[in-house]
């Protein structure tokens, strides 16, 4: 049998396109991007070796706020995982208690996931805008009308306003990864809790959660390294503005490398963000390793 | 779990109603973005930014789509982005349960470490890859300029992730039944092809809609890749009609909601599928 | 960019220019009977039977909502005809995504045989790289002399011309008079006027000027202009070659003016929120008695359904100060086409942008969305008031500055975006805007 099982030749065969692909499209780039990284170059003509000067930019007499744009991606982490995933597993536990239509809810907390980030990017505009969105034509209409903001066009609201939508759209995805989860634990074990007298929020932070921590950290890793690498909203919703105040490491990327002609420069932030992705994955697993075992 | 039937008292009406109302809202708040599309589509700018913002239009636009449309080559976008996606859903699956079964059901000294590396691409900023792609893609004059130029990176950034989903579930398949399928001397090729892959299709129901979202809406690739209308793709398509100095979006929104059916269509088929997999796989993740 | 690295190609481009130099002395002759002089009698000599080529074209013109893209179409199809053995491969995208694409494009030596792209520092790492070619040796002095004075010094690096304009844009003040006259307010000349205007709108609820300040060009469209009324052309020129420097009085005094006219509210409310189509729909609604933009927002203006066709009129921007002259206008010549240094066909390359830009050059103009760059005869009566105006307006001109995000190259232009966001969103003042934007001219 486990002959079978350890065959060279079946192993390799199927795993050859799966090799195949990763070599040639991730880490290749991967690899040029490494190299570029080391090199003062502007993507077209010649490129002069740097050593580690591009990376020393990132953050030693910084002129493009990369060191502001890291700082705000680990303030959308936490965000993220203190504020979204509570909220999944929130609407995630509520729904595999079992309330009536518990499918049809489910289904359309997913919807947000599958409309494209141009679509929510245009919607979300007209929510905040300062003179016609919804958001302050809501508040001047309650009375509230102090509480208006300019939200994505002021700086001192604009990180937070963009957040919003990300947070909102991805709450589902989190709930369902979650809900199922749930749903997969044994219903016994929850009757023989109930036999114990077991309240129910005890059972669910004694015994549900618990239960579920290998998924809890699979939809930490996801949040967390979608949260390093955010690009698509933030690049609708303000582009990094205003005044710089909401970009991310993407974003800045992006410009640095097909706005601003430097290449290796932006290669640099490239590589960065894929260590910081590699560090939090680590620290994740290792932190749950520890959850789990005590 | 069925607690809120057992025995009812008005604080339980209480919470029931809170419970509800509190799901309700959230239900208006994820569709919401379909009403506000079909309206957005059906207005001009001025009722867009500003006149009418949420409301049902005054006027209800229709020759919106028919500008949409009217530029002809919507129609071969459509047929694009479609041939695109569905490849990149069908290589993607191949390869990701081979690698899957390989990695979690076979034996071997790497296995572990490789998992590791191959879960590597979701951690790949996909703009930083775009340049070193397209010099690579530019070597093999077949494809360039091609829908495959697309297909390909569709595909190997969509393993991942597909990997992952896979052997969360494949994990959860007892291992009788290929042992028994051993014995009765079955290949290792036909164990994987008769017995495992059928019991897979809750897990390659989500890889299918997880790579449907990602290739039908992508738009650097396919901006950069493709410089030839018959192949370029629907998001290319919605992108040029947005100008330099002016942009009318009622036909945008128009071209959206075309893009964006599909997507629904899709979730609504593979829906069950999709929790069915994700809840067999899920104590393993 | 290190030293050493640009002192080469420029000598390159020192003894290739000699080179030039000398070939042009002879080229006069000879070029008449090897390149096709073009909108003449088309392809006249045509002797031996020429097999026919196939030219790729990339340009931004794809929505049809542009103005334009149907003048762009017509001259296509009129060249197709005028020369049936050259075949153009035509593709169109989206602005934004097309700066990706074609550097992408350069990159991987994939660009078409003839792009659309930017003048100024915009094009000169392409320059830079050897990815262009000189078109010298192919401008005859009677092509050039078609062409308006100075047209060509924006894609002119080191004697060497590397691209054919079509058309120019100005930096244009529309002012809704209906506005003013319903508000017996007085159109500015002056900056107190200007102020004085931005007070009396404001204090009615109206929003004096739009900006879509999200997209920051359109920032700049405002900075530029204030700094060139404010300090002078030579001032702003010497600053923005690395001649001279940004940390003069009068620049910092530019920049001051834009916060005030911010703290006074002069512009749409959470402006930076706002992208330009957003902005501009209340202008085109009426309800925004000033806007300070390209002239190309006349194509707009002027649209067949356009509800304030008759209420707008365009004036020179107020002076700042006297170091300033009314006439040193913003803009230029920024929109060109390029031939790429690797094309198999060079001299149908030319010819067919030759071609294309001096009728485009036409069409623009009878469409609105533009000043010709080539000495065009149109039907007058067929050009709109406001085109007319703005003609009017820049007979004087004595300066163009162009849009400082074009001129500067590409780092230095982001700088120059990214603090002048943060200017206008106050979190910088200008005393340290300035200080910033110097430290492009004290790099290394």
């Amino acid at each position: 049998m486990d002959r079978v099982f350890s065959d060279k030749k079946a192993i390799f065969i199927f795993m050859l396109p799966g090799i195949l692909f990763f070599l040639a499209i991730i880490a290749a780039p991967v690899i040029m991007s490494a190299y570029y990284s080391t090199q003062n170059w502007d993507g077209i003509g010649r490129s002069v070796f740097t050593g580690l000067e591009n990376f020393k930019k990132l953050f030693v007499h910084n002129v493009d706020g990369f060191p502001l744009s890291v700082r705000n991606s680990f303030i959308f982490l936490a965000v993220s995982v203190f504020i979204q995933l509570p909220i999944s597993l929130f609407f995630a536990l509520l729904l595999a208690r079992g309330v009536k239509g518990e499918g049809f809810f489910r289904g359309a907390y997913f919807v947000p996931v599958i409309i494209s980030t141009v679509v929510i990017g245009q919607l979300w505009m007209k929510i905040y805008h300062p003179e016609y969105g919804l958001l302050n034509v809501v508040l001047n209409n309650m009375g509230l009308g102090g509480l208006t903001q300019k939200w994505l066009g002021d700086p001192k609201t604009a990180l937070f306003s963009s957040f919003v939508p990300i947070l909102w759209q991805y709450v589902g995805y989190h709930m369902l990864l979650m809900y199922a989860a749930i749903k997969s634990v044994s219903p016994d074990i929850y009757e023989a809790a109930k036999i114990d007298g077991s309240g129910e929020l005890s059972t669910t932070f004694r015994i549900t959660l618990p239960l579920i921590s290998p998924m809890l950290k699979v939809s930490v890793t996801f949040s967390a390294v979608g949260s390093l690498k955010v690009f698509d909203l933030i690049y609708v919703l303000t582009n990094g503005g205003p005044a710089g105040t909401t970009e991310v490491p993407s974003t800045l990327m992006v410009k640095t490398i097909f706005m601003s002609n430097q290449y290796g420069y932006g290669s640099a932030m490239a590589v960065f963000i894929i260590a910081e992705c590699l560090l939090f994955t680590a620290l994740i697993n290792k932190l749950f390793g520890k959850i789990q075992v005590n | 779990m069925k607690s809120l039937k057992s025995q009812k008292t008005p604080l339980d009406y209480i919470a029931k109603s809170v419970i509800y109302l509190i799901l309700g809202l959230w239900t208006i708040a994820s569709l919401f973005p379909i009403y506000w599309l079909v309206c957005f589509s059906l207005k001009d700018n001025s009722e867009i930014f500003g006149g009418n913002v949420a409301g049902l239009p005054n006027h209800f636009l229709w020759k919106n789509y028919a500008t949409a449309f009217m530029n002809g080559k919507v129609g071969t976008y459509l047929l694009n982005s479609t041939f695109v996606t569905g490849m990149t859903i069908i290589f993607t699956t191949i390869v990701a349960t081979m690698s899957a079964y390989a990695l979690i059901r076979m034996k071997w000294k790497f296995q572990k470490v490789s998992m590791s590396i191959m879960l590597l691409g979701m951690m790949i900023p996909i703009h930083s890859a775009l340049l070193p792609i397209f010099l690579m893609m530019r070597t093999v004059g077949a494809i360039k300029n091609t829908v495959w130029s697309l297909i390909i990176p569709y595909t190997a950034f969509a393993i991942p992730m597909a990997i992952m989903i896979i052997t969360g579930f494949l994990d959860t398949i007892p291992r009788e039944l290929e042992e028994a399928a051993c014995i009765d001397g079955c290949s290792i090729y036909r164990t994987f092809l008769t017995v495992i892959l059928p019991l897979l299709r809750p897990a390659v129901a989500t890889v299918a809609i997880f790579t449907f979202l990602q290739a039908w809406n992508e738009l650097m690739f396919a901006v950069v890749f493709i410089s030839e209308d018959s192949a370029k793709t629907l998001t290319v398509g919605i992108q040029s009609m947005s100008g330099q100095y002016q942009t009318s979006w009622g036909p945008i929104g128009a071209a959206l909601v075309v893009a964006t059916l599909p997507t629904l269509l899709i979730y609504l088929l593979l829906n069950k599928q999709v929790q069915k997999s994700l809840v067999a796989g899920a104590v393993k993740g | 960019m290190s030293k050493i690295a640009k002192r080469i190609p420029g000598l390159i481009l020192a003894a290739a220019m000699l080179l030039s130099i000398a070939a042009c002395g002879g080229s006069a002759a000879s070029s008449d009977n090897s390149t096709v002089s073009d909108s003449k009698a088309g392809s006249s000599e045509a002797l031996v039977q020429k097999e026919s080529v196939t030219l790729s074209l990339w340009h931004i013109w794809a929505a049809d909502s542009e103005s334009s893209k149907a003048p762009f179409e017509k001259v296509l199809a009129d060249f197709q005809t005028a020369n049936p053995d050259i075949k153009l491969k035509v593709d169109a995208t989206e602005n934004e995504t097309y700066k990706t694409k074609i550097r992408a494009a350069v990159a991987a030596n994939e660009a078409p045989d003839i792009f659309f792209y930017w003048s100024g520092g915009y094009m000169k790492s392409f320059v830079d790289a050897g990815k262009l070619l000189p078109l010298n040796d192919y401008l005859d002095d009677e092509t050039r002399s078609r062409q308006l004075t100075g047209t060509l010094s924006n894609m002119t690096f080191d004697g060497k011309i590397y691209g054919l304009a079509h058309s120019m844009s100005v930096g244009t003040f529309f002012i809704n008079k209906e506005l003013f006259a319903q508000n017996n307010v007085k159109i500015p000349e002056t900056y107190e006027d200007l102020t004085a205007a931005v007070k009396a709108f404001r204090g009615k609820g109206i929003t004096p000027m739009a900006v879509g300040a999200k997209d920051t060009w359109c920032i700049d469209m405002y900075l530029d202009i204030l700094e060139t009324r404010q300090a002078g052309y030579d001032a702003c020129y010497k600053a923005l070659t690395k001649t001279g420097s940004f940390e003069e009085p009068d620049i910092i005094e530019g920049a001051r003016k834009l916060q005030e006219l911010i703290d006074m509210g002069a512009f749409t409310d959470g402006a930076q929120g706002v992208t330009r189509d957003e902005s501009e729909v209340p202008f085109y609604e009426g309800k925004i008695p000033m806007y300070f933009n390209g002239s190309w927002t006349i194509g707009n203006i002027m649209r067949p359904d356009s509800k304030i066709k008759d209420k707008i009129q365009i004036i020179k921007f107020p002076k700042l100060s006297d170091k300033s002259d009314i006439n040193d206008f913003t803009g230029g010549v920024s929109e060109i086409f390029v031939v790429n240094a690797n094309t198999k066909f060079k001299d149908e390359s030319v010819k067919a942008i030759k071609y294309i830009s001096e009728n485009f050059a036409k069409e623009v103009y009878l469409a609105g969305a533009g000043l010709p760059t080539w000495k065009v005869s149109v039907d007058e009566s067929k050009i709109d008031p406001l085109t007319k105006e703005l003609v009017k307006l820049t007979q004087d001109s004595k300066t163009y500055t162009l849009w400082w995000n074009t001129l500067l190259e590409g780092d230095d232009s982001q700088l120059y975006m990214n603090k002048s966001a943060e200017l206008f969103a106050k979190r910088i003042t200008p005393e340290q805007f300035v200080k910033d934007l110097q430290t492009m001219n004290t790099k290394k």
